[in-house]
């Protein structure tokens, strides 16, 4: 019963970033809304999952996805951040 | 339980909305990104609703693999990318 809940939780968080990724007005808001929640939201549908039933096999696959998920995560938000900042400010420096 | 892949693959097409119409190299970037963490969750929750532990396997080299997608096309488009 606790993993529908974690689930629910985690759909729930999904739902928001999704909507802040479609709503907010900027390249590095709408960076935040997906880094934040995509972490906090994927993640806690994955732990519900390794804790719906016993332990098995299949448990140790998802704890190795979540623990790709927390780590990819914030070095692909950091990547994308410089690569945007970078370019941005490439362009005002050659028009100067 | 259907009702938790409904709200995955919902979320899926708002983000893909993003990926469509954002002005920037840097939105259609983390739409992909955020569009690829999506399908592998999805996955994740199929194969495990549904007892098929090969969607699992699939879902470990999907997240490796567009990963290093989204690095590489971050780094050639901070040095210059398609236009120069």
């Amino acid at each position: 019963m606790i993993s529908w809940a974690l689930i629910a939780l985690g759909l729930l968080l999904v739902l928001i970033g999704t909507l802040g990724v479609l709503r907010l007005p900027d390249v590095y808001s709408r960076l935040q809304a997906s880094g934040v929640s995509d972490n906090a939201g994927l993640g806690l549908v994955l732990v519900g999952l390794i804790a719906r039933n016993g332990f098995d096999k299949a448990d140790l696959i998802l704890g190795l996805l979540l623990v790709l998920l927390l780590l990819t995560n914030p070095i692909v938000t950091h990547s994308i951040a410089k690569s945007t900042f970078t370019l941005e400010h490439r362009e005002k420096g050659e028009e100067q | 339980m259907p009702i938790a892949e409904g709200v995955l693959l919902l979320s899926l097409a708002g983000v893909l909305t993003r990926l469509v119409r954002g002005p920037s190299h840097g939105d259609r970037l983390l739409a992909y990104n955020s569009a690829a963490n999506r399908v592998f969750v999805l996955l994740a929750v199929i194969g495990t609703f549904s007892d098929r532990p090969a969607f699992l396997s699939v879902s470990v080299v999907y997240a490796a693999l567009s990963f290093l997608g989204v690095v590489i096309l971050a780094r050639f488009t901070e040095r210059g990318g398609g236009h120069r």
